[in-house]
C-alpha cells in the first residue's frame, strides 16, 4: 500500500491572502514543546479538537471524516484532511496551498526516509524515470524547503533531496544545504543528481566550500560507454558531464555514491559496468546496484525496459564481486532476496522507501523477510518469476535438483 | 673401411629481407632488429632505394630453438610489421598523450573547465 | 508528450573520434594483446586492431564499445576520459612521493654459515673488524633521519646481524629517541642465533623478523651450510618460536631459489604451509656476491625458472581452492599494479628505479650503496653503486648524486628502446643493479635480460589465469585487493 504523501484538505479557514502558501508544523495536542508560528495542534477526533481549542492552539489541523463546526470563540486557522491521512504524527511537516487546498506532506518525523522534491526541472529524460520532468518554473518549491527547515526535528539522521535534477538552480540549491549545516547540523544530506553540473568547476568548489560535515553526491552511471549511458537518460555528452563531475568532486575531496538502476539496458553489461567502476572509480564512497521501479517513464518504456532479475543475477554477483575484489563498498537495493544469488545477499539492503514498500502474500512464509528489502508498491508492479518464500526445505530441494 | 663422411660444420641461417625505403621507416627496422637481439643479428643496408636487411641466426639463442630460414623472415617481418603499427599509433597519438601528461604532472590549475 | 529518441541517436560520427595512445604486442597468428596508457589490458584480433587504428568503428558494432570502456578511443571533444586517465597515471606514480622509506644497516659482515648463493659476502665469525662502529650507526641514522619520508623502515643485515645484537639495540634506542618519524623495524636473521633475550626485546620494541626458508630439510641445509649441518633445524625452531611469542604476523620468511630448488617447489611451498606462514616469495637467484664466484647464477635460465614459478603459483592457488587462504607474494604485488592503481614502491617495480630513491643501504664501515645487491657488487671490486660515506656525505648529497640521476636517468622504462613501447611496461620496472651486473650497463639490452623474460613470462601467466580461470581469478583478484 502506497502511503499518501499528496492530497487535498476537505476544508480549511483562517489563511490570509498576503501568502499562497504555507509551510505547517503538526504537533500533538499536549505537547509541551516551545510553540512556533507554523506548528498546528494535530487533531484525530473531535474530543481532541475541542482540547486543542480550550488549549488555546492558534491553529488546528483535524484528520476527519466529516466537516468541523468551528466554535465561534475559534478565531485560528483550521485544516481538515481526510481520514486516509491519519499516518500524520507530531513533528511532521506539510506544505499547504491556500487557494487549491492541495497539500504535500514534505516530511515525517518517524521516518527513516525523507526525502524533498527540490523541482522537476531535469537536464536528463531517463527512459526509467520514476519522476519524469516538466519544464515549468517551480523555483518557489526550494523557498518552501527553506521555510521547512527550522521546523524539521534536528534528531533527524538522514535526509535526501531528489528531483528533477536538483542542481538545476545551483546557488539557490547550495544555500539551502547550508541552511541544513548550520540548522541540521547532525543529519546526513544525501542529494541525487546526474552529476552532470559538477563538470563545471565553479559550482563544484561551491559545493565543496558548504563544508557540510556529512553529505553525499549519489550520481547515476549506466555503462561504461558514453552512447549506452546516453541513451539510457536520453541526453547527449550525459556521460562525459558526469565522468568528469565525479572526478571533480573526488578531487576536491567531497563523498560520491554511484547508482546503477538494472534494466534491459543496463543489466546485461553490468558485469562490465561493475568492472569498469572498480578499475576506474574505485574511490567513490558507496556503489548501488539498484533494482527497477516501475513508475513514471518506466511504464512507458516497459517493452524495452523490462527484464527479469533472475535473468542477471549472475552478472550482479560478478559485478558484486568486481567491486568488492576492488575495495569498493557495494549494496544492491530494491531487490528480494529470493531473486538474488546468495553471494549477493550480505550486500542486498533494507532500502525501499517506507512510503512506497510493501510485501505479497508469499513473504509470509518466508524466513528472510526480516532482511529483505521487498518489493515497490508504486506505479505497475512487475514481479520476477523467481519471487518464492525462501524456506529451509526449499534450499533442500534445490540441493536435490542440482 | 673408407673414412666416414665428414659433415660440414653448422652455417648460421641466413636470409635477407629488402624493403622500399620510400615507405619503411628505417626506426621501425632498427626497432625490429633490437627485438630480435640474442635470436638473431641484423645488418641493415642501403641499396639503391632498398633498406636491404641481412638477418643471421644466433648460434646460442636466448630463448627457443635456431630458427630456420623461412620462420627468421616470417618473425622479422612480422616485428617490422608491428614496429609500424607502433610508430602509426605513436605518431596520432602524440598530441592527447601530452595533453594526458600535462593533466596528471602539470600543476593542476584552479580553473579546469578548459582542460583537455 | 514524452518522446524517447533511440540508440543511434546518441552515437558519436566517426570523425569526432580519437585515439588514446597504447602499446600492443603480438601474441599469436593474428592475435594481439594491448594496454592502454594506464596498463588496462585487452585483447583483439589482428582484424580488430586495424580497424581500430583507422577509426573504422562504430557505436553498437562491439569493437567501439569493447575498445571505449578500455580508454582506446575517445571522442575528440570530450574531457573526461583524459582526466581520468591523467588521475590514475597520477595515483600510479605517486609511490615517488614516499622518498626513501627504507633504511638497511648492515651491523656487520661476520656470519656462521657459509651457503654458496649468498649475495652477502661473508667472513668468518670471528673478525670483529667487520662490525659496524656506533659512531658509523649514528651517522647512518643522521642520513636515514634526513629523508622526507614521514614513515621508515629500518632492517638490519649482515652477515647474521645477530652476531652484534649490541648494536642493533643501540640502534633501535637511539632511532626512538629521535622525533619526527613513524619507525618501523626488521631484523634480517638466520634465526639460529635467536634466544629468549633477543626475543624479548623484538617483543618490546615492535621488531618485526625476517628470516630465510629454503624449502625442506635438506634442500635447505643444502644452500646454507652451517657446521652442525642444523641450518633448517634451528631456523624453523625460531620461526616456531617468534610466531609464538611475537605473533605471527611478525614473523616472515622468504625463500631462494637455487638450481636445487627448481623441481622441487610442492615441497617447498608444503614447508611455508606446515609452518602456518600465510604464503611464500618465489624468488629468483640474483646473480651477486658469491654467486657469481661459485657459478651458480649460470646454472639456471628465465625459462626454467619460469617453469618452477608456474607450477608453484598453480599450486599455491590449489591450496586457496582446497580453503586455506595462503599467498605468493610477488604475484600479490604484480597484481596490484595490474588491477588498481594504489601506488607500490617495492623498490624492484617501479621506474624511476627504487636504487636510492626508494632504499639506502650503510655498510659496516660506512659506505653508503644505492642498493642491496649494489653493496654486493662492490664486495667483487665494482663500485658503480657506492654513493658515499657516513662520515662526509648528506642524504642530499647521496641522492642527488651524479652516479644515482645517471643510473636512474639512464634506466627509464619509459624512455628505454623496446620498453617504452612494451604492453607490460605500467606494471614492470627498471632494475639498474641487475642489469649493470649481468650486462655491464644499467639499461641493458631487455632481449638478454633474463629480468625482462621473467616479468613478461609471470604477467603474461597472470592474465592466462584472470581471463581463463574464473575461480582462481577470484582468487587473484582478492590478493590485490585493498
Amino acid at each position: 500500500m502506497t502511503l499518501p504523501l499528496y492530497g487535498t484538505a476537505s476544508q480549511s479557514a483562517g489563511f490570509c491572502s498576503n501568502a499562497a502558501r504555507s509551510v505547517v508544523r503538526l504537533r500533538s495536542v499536549d505537547s509541551a514543546a516551545e510553540r512556533h508560528a507554523a506548528d498546528f495542534a494535530l487533531a484525530g477526533t473531535r474530543e481532541e479538537f475541542q482540547r486543542a481549542v480550550e488549549a488555546d492552539w492558534p491553529s488546528i489541523l483535524v484528520v476527519s471524516d466529516g466537516s468541523i463546526d468551528l466554535p465561534g470563540a475559534f478565531k485560528g486557522r483550521l485544516v481538515a484532511v481526510p481520514p486516509k491521512y491519519d499516518y500524520l504524527a507530531d513533528g511532521d511537516v506539510i506544505g499547504f496551498d491556500h487557494a487549491s487546498r492541495k497539500f504535500r506532506t514534505l516530511y515525517r518525523r518517524k521516518s527513516a526516509h525523507n526525502s524533498f522534491l527540490v523541482t522537476e526541472r531535469c537536464n536528463n529524460y531517463c527512459l526509467m524515470c520514476s519522476q519524469p520532468p516538466k519544464d515549468i518554473d517551480d523555483r518557489w518549491i526550494l523557498s518552501e524547503i527553506k521555510e521547512s527547515l527550522p521546523l524539521i526535528d534536528p534528531a533527524t539522521r538522514a535526509l535526501t533531496f531528489t528531483g528533477g535534477e536538483t542542481l538545476s538552480d545551483w546557488e539557490d540549491f547550495i544555500a539551502v544545504l547550508k541552511e541544513c549545516r548550520d540548522r541540521l547540523p547532525a543529519t546526513a544530506i544525501q542529494v541525487l543528481t546526474n552529476g552532470r553540473a559538477f563538470a563545471d568547476s565553479r559550482i563544484v568548489d561551491a559545493w565543496k566550500d558548504i563544508c557540510h560535515p556529512n553529505l553525499i553526491a549519489a550520481i547515476p552511471v549506466y555503462a561504461s560507454v558514453d552512447h549506452i549511458h546516453d541513451h539510457v537518460v536520453q541526453a547527449r555528452g550525459a556521460f562525459d558531464e558526469t565522468i568528469l563531475g565525479i572526478l571533480k568532486l573526488k578531487d576536491r575531496g567531497q563523498r560520491v555514491e554511484i547508482r546503477v538502476v538494472l534494466h534491459a539496458l543496463t543489466a546485461p553489461i553490468i558485469e562490465d559496468t561493475g568492472r569498469w567502476l572498480a578499475r576506474n572509480l574505485p574511490f567513490v564512497d558507496h556503489v548501488a546496484l539498484m533494482g527497477l521501479e516501475n513508475t513514471g517513464f518506466a511504464i512507458a518504456n516497459d517493452a524495452v525496459l523490462w527484464m527479469d532479475p533472475v535473468d542477471y543475477g549472475d552478472g550482479l554477483a560478478r559485478a558484486v564481486d568486481h567491486l568488492s575484489a576492488a575495495g569498493v563498498n557495494v549494496s544492491v537495493y530494491n531487490l528480494p532476496k529470493c531473486v538474488l544469488p546468495k553471494s549477493v545477499w550480505p550486500h542486498a539492503l533494507q532500502s525501499i522507501s517506507d512510503w512506497k514498500n510493501g510485501f505479497v502474500e508469499e513473504c509470509d512464509r518466508c524466513d528472510e523477510k526480516n532482511t529483505c528489502s521487498g518489493f515497490f508498491t508504486t506505479g505497475r508492479p512487475r514481479f520476477s518469476r523467481g519471487v518464492r518464500a525462501i524456506t529451509a526445505q526449499r534450499d533442500e530441494l534445490t540441493t536435490l535438483a542440482d | 673401411m673408407p673414412p666416414a663422411a665428414k659433415l660440414p660444420a653448422a652455417s648460421p641461417v641466413e636470409v635477407a629481407v629488402d624493403f622500399d625505403s620510400s615507405v619503411q621507416s628505417l626506426s621501425a627496422l632498427d626497432a625490429a632488429a633490437y627485438r630480435l637481439i640474442g635470436t638473431a643479428t641484423c645488418r641493415v643496408d642501403r641499396v639503391g632505394d632498398r633498406y636491404v636487411c641481412r638477418l643471421a641466426s644466433s648460434a646460442n639463442p636466448q630463448k627457443g630453438a635456431v630458427l630456420t630460414s623461412d620462420a627468421l623472415k616470417e618473425r622479422f617481418l612480422n616485428l617490422v610489421a608491428d614496429e609500424n603499427l607502433r610508430t602509426r599509433v605513436a605518431e596520432t597519438t602524440e598530441g592527447v598523450r601530452n595533453v594526458i601528461l600535462a593533466l596528471a604532472f602539470g600543476s593542476l590549475a584552479a580553473n579546469q573547465n578548459d582542460a583537455g | 508528450m514524452a518522446r524517447f529518441l533511440p540508440p543511434e541517436a546518441f552515437g558519436a560520427a566517426t570523425e569526432d573520434l580519437s585515439l588514446l595512445p597504447f602499446s600492443l604486442e603480438r601474441t599469436g597468428t593474428r592475435q594481439y594483446l594491448v594496454a592502454n596508457v594506464v596498463g588496462d589490458f585487452i585483447r583483439l584480433t589482428e582484424d580488430e586492431l586495424n580497424r581500430l587504428v583507422d577509426l573504422q568503428v562504430r557505436p553498437g558494432d562491439g569493437l567501439y564499445e569493447k575498445a571505449y570502456a578500455a580508454h582506446l578511443i575517445t571522442g575528440t571533444n570530450q574531457k573526461a576520459q583524459r582526466q581520468l586517465l591523467a588521475a590514475r597515471l597520477r595515483s600510479r606514480m605517486s609511490f615517488l612521493q614516499q622518498m626513501t622509506p627504507l633504511h638497511i644497516f648492515v651491523v656487520t659482515l661476520r656470519c656462521e654459515h657459509s651457503c654458496p648463493y649468498c649475495q652477502v659476502s661473508r667472513q668468518s665469525t670471528d673478525r670483529s673488524r667487520f662490525d659496524m662502529s656506533e659512531e658509523t650507526a649514528m651517522r647512518a641514522l643522521d642520513i636515514a633521519f634526513a629523508s622526507p619520508a614521514a614513515r621508515i623502515k629500518i632492517e638490519f643485515q649482515g652477515g647474521e646481524p645477530l652476531l652484534n645484537f649490541p648494536l642493533i639495540k643501540m640502534i633501535v634506542a637511539a632511532a626512538k629517541q629521535r622525533s619526527g618519524k613513524k619507525l618501523d623495524f626488521v631484523i634480517a636473521s638466520n634465526l639460529a642465533l635467536l634466544d629468549d633475550t633477543v626475543l624479548d626485546f623484538c617483543k618490546a620494541n615492535n621488531v618485526l623478523l625476517s628470516t630465510s626458508l629454503d624449502g625442506p630439510a635438506d634442500l635447505h641445509n643444502k644452500n646454507r651450510p652451517r657446521p652442525g649441518a642444523n641450518s633448517h633445524e634451528l631456523a624453523v625452531a625460531g620461526i616456531r618460536r617468534a610466531r609464538e611469542i611475537l605473533g605471527p604476523d611478525r614473523v616472515g620468511a622468504l625463500m631462494t631459489t637455487t638450481e636445487a630448488s627448481l623441481d622441487r617447489v610442492d615441497e617447498i611451498i608444503d614447508e611455508y604451509l606446515q609452518l602456518g606462514l600465510d604464503g611464500i616469495f618465489l624468488r629468483p637467484l640474483s646473480p651477486f656476491g658469491f654467486a657469481i664466484k661459485t657459478k651458480q647464477f649460470a646454472k639456471y635460465d628465465a625459462q626454467k625458472w619460469l617453469a618452477f614459478y608456474e607450477r608453484g603459483l598453480r599450486r599455491v592457488l590449489e591450496i586457496n581452492r582446497q580453503g586455506t587462504p595462503f599467498r605468493e607474494f610477488y604475484a600479490a604485488l604484480l597484481l596490484t599494479r595490474m588491477l588498481s592503481d594504489r601506488p607500490i614502491g617495492y623498490v624492484d617495480l617501479r621506474s624511476p628505479a627504487g636504487a636510492g630513491l626508494g632504499a639506502l643501504v650503510y655498510n659496516y664501515d660506512g659506505s653508503v650503496f644505492a642498493s642491496d645487491e649494489g653493496r654486493m657488487l662492490a664486495e667483487t671490486g665494482d663500485d658503480a653503486f657506492r654513493l658515499g660515506h657516513v662520515h662526509h656525505d648528506s642524504y642530499n648529497s647521496l641522492i642527488l648524486s651524479d652516479k644515482l640521476i645517471a643510473a636512474i636517468s639512464s634506466s627509464l622504462t619509459q624512455c628505454a628502446p623496446e620498453c617504452s613501447n612494451c604492453v607490460y611496461e605500467s606494471h614492470c620496472g627498471a632494475d639498474p643493479v641487475y642489469h649493470h651486473a649481468t650486462q655491464g650497463d644499467v639499461l641493458g639490452i631487455k632481449p638478454l635480460s633474463a629480468f625482462c623474460a621473467r616479468q613478461k613470462g609471470i604477467m603474461g601467466l597472470l592474465l592466462d589465469i584472470l581471463e581463463n580461470c574464473p575461480e582462481d581469478a577470484v582468487i587473484l583478484r582478492r590478493w590485490a585487493a585493498a
